[in-house]
Order: C-alpha cells, then sequence, then structure tokens
C-alpha cells in the first residue's frame, strides 16, 4: 500500500515537473514573442492585412460670372514600370510605344534601367488606360493621379494659369488661389485580403480628407470670348506682335474679361513658351502715349486750371519747349481745350501741363494709381515705371503730357478710365468673386473697394464729355463709336523705346483706345492694346474697331438699350443710312392728341420699334403678334402713360 | 510527515462513519454537483453562444467592409464620371465650338445693325 502511494507521488512529481516544464517552455515562448518580438512581429503581421491608401487632392474648380467651369480636375492614369519585373523589353516596349504613342526605343530604354521605378507615361486618357490594362505585362503598372483639365481650352488662359502634375498651381489664379483650391493629400490605412482588395472594416473616416474650394470668377465667358476673337482677328490684319484686352465694370472693378495675345492653352502649358503664357495686361508696362492725356486733362480741370471752353495755341504743328521740339501729327492753330483732347495735340497737352507745374501733375499722376500696383487677385502684376517730379528734366513735363517717360500697365490705365466712368473713384480691380469650401461655405469673397477718390464728379462728367466728342467726326477715335450708344475714350499711339540704340525706335509704336460705353451711364470700361502693328500704327484705326466690336457685342449680352435707334441692315451701304433720332414731338404729338396708336396686329418686333419711334413706354406681355393693346387703339391714357401690349401665336 | 498521518487517520475515520452518516449528505452533494455541472454547462453553452455572435459580428463586420469599400469604390467612379461628363458639357458648350458649329452647321451669323432689338 505504502509502496503504490509512494509510486504514485513519484508519478505525480514527474508530471509535476513535466507540466512545469511545458508551461515554462510554452510562457517563455509567449514572452519571447509578445514581449521580447511583439513589435516586429506585429508589424510583419500588420503589412500582410494593412496597407495605406494614398487619398489624392480634390482640386477645386473654376467658373465664370455665369457659373461656366473654366477649369475642373479628374483622376487620371499614369503608367509606371518596375523594369527588374520586365521579362521581355523589347516586345512591351512596342507594345507599350503602340497605346502610348511614344517611340518603343524610349520606351525599351527605360524598362531596362537599372533603376526600380520609372515612370512611363503620366497621365494619359481613360482609353490608353484601357488598353494599357488589356496588355497585362508584367512589371508594368497605373496609378492615379489628378489632372487638372481646362474646357475651354485657350479661353482666359493666361488669367486662369495653370498647375503642374503635382496638382499645385503654378501660375495665373491657379497659383494666387492655390491654397484655396488645391485640397489636402491624405493616407489612410485600412485592411487588405488575400487578394488585395480594400476591407473597410474602419470605417470611412480615414478616407476623408478636406476638398480643395471652388472660386467663380467675375470673367464672363461670353465677353472673353468676344475679346480674344477681336483682338485676334485686329493683330492678324495688321501683322502685330501681340496685344491685350481689359474690359471692366466701372463702378465695382471686377473684371468681365482679360483677353491676351498670343495665347495659349492650359491644357498643353508645357507645349507654350513663356512669351505666350505672360499674363501681358498685368505684368508688362507700356508707355502709354496719348491716351494719357485724359489724365493731364482730369488733373488740370480739377485744379480748376483751365475750363473746357479755354483757349490753347496749337503752333501749327511744331512747338519748342525746353530746347527740344514737340510735333503734332496734324498742324493746329487755336483750339478749345476739348477740342485739343479730341484731336490729340500734343501741343496743347504741352501746354497744359507746364499751365499745372510738375508737382500737382505728379499728384494726379500718383492719385490715378499709376506708379503702384493696382492690387488685383492676380500674382506678378508690375508697378509701371513713374520717376519723382525732382528726377525730371525740363522736357519731362511736356513728354509726360502725352504719356512718354513714365510706363503703366494696361490694368492701371484701364483703372484710371474707369475712374473717370464712375464719378471719380480709383476702384481696386478684382477677378475672383469669391472662394467657397465644398460645403458651400464663403472662404474668400472679393467686394468693390475704393482705393480713394481721384477727381470730383464734376470733373469727371466733364471729362467723359470731352471724351465723347474724341469718337464723333473730327475725333481721333471715331471708329471706336457703338451704333446707337455715346463712346467716350481716346486713341493712344505710342513710339516704342530702342533698347539696343537708345531713344525711341522709328518704325514701333503700341496702338491703344480705351474708354467707356454709354458714355452717360457706363456699364463697360475697354482697353484695347496692340503692340507693334505694322501696316497701320494708329491707335485709331487698329485699336478703335477692336473696342467697337467688343463693346457692341458686350452691351447686346448685357441687354441694353440702345440710346438712340440703330439703322436697320439692309443692301444699302452703312454710311448712306442716317441715325433715326428717336422723334420726341411725335411722341409728344402721341400725348398731344390724347388718342392711342394702334398696335394690334403688330409682331412683337414691330411693336417695339413702333413705340420706340413714339418714343412710349411700354409693358409686354408674351410674344408673337399684340392680340389686345391697353389702352385700346384710340383710346385716352392714363396717369401713367404706360402701353400694355399682349402677345400671342 | 503529519499531514500523512493525518490524512490516514481521516481516511480511516470516514470509514468508521461512512455505514451509518454518509447517506444523507452524499445525495445532497450530488445534487449540488449535479447542479454545479448543469451551471457549468450553462455557462459553457453561454460562452460558446457569445463566441458565436463575436464570430458572426465579425464576419458581419468583415462583410459590411467590402460593402463599404464596393460602395466607396463605386461612389468614386460615379463622382470621377460626373465630373467628366462636365468636363464634356463645358467643352461642348465652349462659346468657340458653338459659334463655329453655329457658322457652319446652322448657316448663322452674328446680328446686323437694327437686327437685335432690346425689350422695354
Amino acid at each position: 500500500m505504502k509502496r503504490a502511494l509512494q509510486t504514485s507521488h513519484v508519478r505525480l512529481t514527474v508530471a509535476k515537473i513535466l507540466f512545469l516544464t511545458i508551461f515554462l517552455v510554452v510562457g517563455g515562448r509567449a514572452f519571447y514573442l509578445q514581449a521580447l518580438q511583439g513589435d516586429r512581429l506585429m508589424r510583419l503581421g500588420q503589412r500582410q492585412h494593412l496597407k495605406e491608401w494614398t487619398v489624392l487632392p480634390k482640386r477645386g474648380g473654376v467658373f465664370d460670372r455665369g457659373g461656366e467651369a473654366l477649369a475642373l480636375s479628374l483622376e487620371a492614369q499614369s503608367v509606371y514600370a518596375r523594369p527588374r519585373r520586365i521579362q521581355d523589353a523589347a516586345k512591351s516596349a512596342r507594345d507599350l510605344a503602340r497605346v502610348l504613342k511614344i517611340s518603343s526605343a524610349e520606351i525599351k530604354e527605360r524598362l531596362t534601367s537599372a533603376k526600380p521605378f520609372v515612370w512611363i507615361k503620366r497621365q494619359i486618357s481613360p482609353d490608353e488606360a484601357g488598353q494599357i490594362q488589356n496588355l497585362k505585362i508584367e512589371g508594368v503598372g497605373m496609378f492615379h493621379e489628378p489632372h487638372r483639365y481646362y474646357p475651354q481650352g485657350q479661353l482666359a488662359g493666361q488669367v486662369i494659369g495653370f498647375v503642374g502634375r503635382d496638382a499645385e498651381g503654378l501660375e495665373g489664379l491657379e497659383l494666387g488661389y492655390n491654397e484655396y483650391i488645391r485640397g489636402e493629400t491624405g493616407s489612410s490605412v485600412s485592411e487588405r485580403d488575400a487578394l488585395g482588395r480594400r476591407v473597410l472594416v474602419e470605417g470611412v473616416e480615414g478616407l476623408q480628407v478636406p476638398a480643395g474650394g471652388d472660386i467663380h470668377l467675375t470673367l464672363d465667358t461670353s465677353i472673353q470670348h468676344l475679346a480674344e476673337k477681336e483682338l485676334e482677328a485686329s493683330i492678324d490684319k495688321y501683322r502685330a506682335k501681340a496685344g491685350v484686352a481689359i474690359a471692366v465694370e466701372p463702378r465695382t472693378g471686377e473684371i468681365l474679361a482679360l483677353a491676351n495675345y498670343p495665347t495659349f492653352n492650359p491644357n498643353n502649358y508645357s507645349a507654350a513658351s513663356p512669351e505666350q503664357r505672360r499674363n501681358r495686361a498685368v505684368t508688362d508696362s507700356f508707355e502709354p502715349g496719348s491716351t494719357f492725356k485724359t489724365i493731364v486733362a482730369a488733373a488740370a480741370l480739377e485744379e480748376g486750371i483751365v475750363e473746357k471752353e479755354d483757349l490753347f495755341f496749337c503752333e501749327y504743328g511744331k512747338f519748342s519747349y525746353a530746347g527740344r521740339i514737340i510735333h503734332d501729327t496734324h498742324p493746329h492753330g487755336w483750339l478749345p481745350f476739348s477740342k485739343i483732347l479730341q484731336v490729340s495735340s500734343n501741343i496743347g497737352f504741352s501746354k497744359v501741363a507746364d499751365k499745372l507745374k510738375k508737382d500737382r501733375f505728379f499728384k494726379y499722376i500718383e492719385k490715378f494709381g499709376f506708379g503702384q500696383v493696382s492690387g488685383i487677385d492676380m500674382p506678378g502684376e508690375a508697378p509701371g515705371l513713374l520717376r519723382r517730379p525732382e528726377t525730371w528734366s525740363g522736357i519731362d513735363l511736356a513728354t509726360h503730357a502725352f504719356g512718354q517717360g513714365l510706363s503703366a500697365t494696361p490694368l492701371q490705365m484701364v483703372m484710371a478710365y474707369a475712374a473717370i466712368a464712375n464719378g471719380g473713384f480709383l476702384m481696386r480691380p478684382y477677378v475672383v468673386r469669391r472662394a467657397l469650401s465644398p460645403k458651400g461655405e464663403v472662404l474668400v469673397e472679393n467686394q468693390p473697394h475704393v482705393v480713394r477718390r481721384v477727381v470730383s464728379e464734376r470733373t469727371a462728367r466733364l471729362l467723359a464729355s470731352m471724351l465723347q466728342d474724341v469718337t464723333t467726326e473730327g475725333g481721333t477715335g471715331k471708329m471706336a463709336k457703338v451704333e446707337g450708344f455715346d463712346v467716350a475714350g481716346k486713341t493712344g499711339t505710342a513710339q516704342k523705346v530702342d533698347l539696343v540704340n537708345g531713344g525711341y525706335d522709328a518704325k514701333k509704336r503700341v496702338a491703344s483706345f480705351v474708354g467707356f460705353v454709354p458714355a452717360d451711364e457706363p456699364r463697360l470700361v475697354l482697353m484695347v492694346l496692340v503692340d507693334e502693328p505694322q501696316s497701320n500704327v494708329y491707335g485709331g484705326v487698329v485699336a478703335a474697331p477692336v473696342f467697337q466690336n467688343i463693346a457692341r457685342g458686350a452691351l447686346r449680352h448685357f441687354g441694353v438699350a440702345a440710346q438712340t435707334a440703330e439703322p436697320i441692315a439692309g443692301p444699302v451701304a452703312e454710311a448712306d443710312i442716317p441715325l433715326r433720332r428717336a422723334p420726341k414731338r411725335s411722341s409728344q404729338a402721341a400725348f398731344d392728341t390724347g388718342a392711342t396708336p394702334d398696335f394690334v396686329g403688330l409682331s412683337l418686333r414691330e411693336a417695339v420699334e413702333k413705340a420706340r419711334d413714339l418714343n412710349l413706354k411700354v409693358k409686354i406681355h408674351g410674344n408673337g403678334y399684340v392680340v389686345k393693346q391697353s389702352p385700346g387703339p384710340g383710346g385716352r391714357w392714363d396717369e401713367n402713360g404706360m402701353l400694355v401690349l399682349n402677345l400671342q401665336g | 510527515m503529519r499531514t500523512k498521518t493525518a490524512a490516514a487517520v481521516d481516511v480511516n475515520s470516514r470509514r468508521a462513519v461512512r455505514p451509518v452518516q454518509a447517506k444523507q449528505p452524499n445525495r445532497a452533494s450530488k445534487r449540488k454537483g449535479h447542479q454545479h455541472l448543469v451551471a457549468l454547462c450553462a455557462l459553457g453553452f453561454c460562452l460558446f453562444i457569445l463566441g458565436l455572435v463575436h464570430v458572426w459580428l465579425r464576419l458581419q463586420v468583415v462583410h459590411m467592409g467590402y460593402v463599404l469599400s464596393t460602395t466607396t469604390k463605386l461612389q468614386g467612379r460615379l463622382e470621377q464620371e460626373n465630373r467628366e461628363l462636365k468636363v464634356e458639357l463645358a467643352s461642348l458648350t465652349s462659346p468657340d465650338r458653338l459659334e463655329a458649329m453655329a457658322r457652319r452647321r446652322l448657316g448663322l451669323m452674328p446680328p446686323e445693325k437694327g437686327q437685335v432689338l432690346v425689350l422695354p
């Protein structure tokens, strides 16, 4: 019995030791794996079933004032290769070259590279991506990358700018507003299965990275297109080197159109030269020439030095001043102040500037914003060149009066004219109305901003009326006249500085026209500048017609009713048709007789023309033909004098 | 050594009293043991069910992860398609293209002087 007990005790002890040993071995191993190797093994495990996924930045869009898309982002595929995994480099290169339209030699060189990773082609089209996928080449794959599209092509290319392959803005508004529109790049770690598919067991929070906001511009696509088209036509016609057209809303400083020539397509920015990509309206400064006379006139009128009818002797085209001879294009004798602006007399304005004196003149040059940046929300703005009056030589006062010896950007010039158009306020120009977050919250909003009052309203109105004469018969800018509207503006034909020999180049000119329309209640200030036209150099011939065409189209686009009736189109030459002024007397006669004319049966067009001829206030309901009118034909006018027409059909 | 003797004595004493006193407590302890066993089984069953629920939930999470992943991918694809369509729409309605189409296909021209009337 005792022996049996002893045996069992020994067995128990052996079992205990055995289990203790097993426990110690297992425990030790567990300790080793968990405590000593835990981190490393966890990493190894996670590498197998966890993967870091890159969340691409979602860049916001760029839209015009009417919501037309100017820039949008898509995801495009980019083809890469891992050369060490390529089996047959020559065949793979041939297949890839056929799809990607790159030489097979170039691809083969990349496929045989010693590098572990090479790009074959970035941002290919969806069609190409599909074909590459079908090739199923070992060692060749595709990544998603954001790609920027500019659906309107070259339209406003220099304004919008472009983004690089890393989705960062490089020029234009893409650069200026990059921080608002670029969006964040993120990464998210999530589980993957044996087939490499993502399994979002932790939810989608990790995938939510802040997207970029949209920016809405003040540009109007229709006017921008018109400005670019007309500018290009003029540049082609006069074989010019470059050109700029800017349209501004004078009361707010909103840029409606900003056209540059030569243009470029931001979809293919790498093919464009820096010359093409430059936004000349903002970055280049020119000697303004005669368009600057308006600034002298504003200063002289504001200071009360001259009145509209004051006479100046224009020396019959040749005037000696400060030891130099000043010439006029056409000789003139005695002319009133308004007339020297109309005919753009250099001599007349030299005399005005002489009365103004250089300090007061300089004060107004600065007040109009020259020699300083306008503050437009675009990168690369130049301040122009303006010397202090202390450094002016004797002749500088006269040459500044006709726009020589200083330089200004087209934007500065158009904003100075906008100040005259809006009653004397210099506005800060802007091209972005607002930047919105993806949730629609306003991040940035540009509001009309008055920089300063430059001249009084009286001076501005007076000057506007004088500028109207420039576009009438006898003025240098009559080709800028828009049928049915009074146009105020000024031509400029500036000599260009000869950078090689010094002085002014004998042949090179800058032709320009800047003005506003309608003159008494301006909706549009427009500057057209044509650089180095060849076949004709005068601003009144080269730039004024461009102004006319853009202004005409823009006013139609805005639905601005003509101040006077436009001549009816027909087989008769334009010059033979006199402008039909609204016959106010007949209207008065209509009221005097007390009888309402009969409109029933007239088409909408006929009714509107008849009402306009009779100078009647009408209210129109419906379309087609007039079926009813109130007051009825022959009836008496009510106290408002309003004729209501109902149309049908 | 002392413990061993005590155990032996104890064994002896139990044997000595078994015929007289062991009957009633044995049945009670059996019943108690049975109750413990039932409780243990219930606990085990509960744990088993809990385990199953856990596994089922885990499977559901993985399944939902797949669904979410597929849906996210679909959402991305639809968003991309939407953006592509917007690009296409903007390209097709660009003023340049519309003007060319209006001239070429429809023979339209810009309105002549006097053809445009602005309604009052």
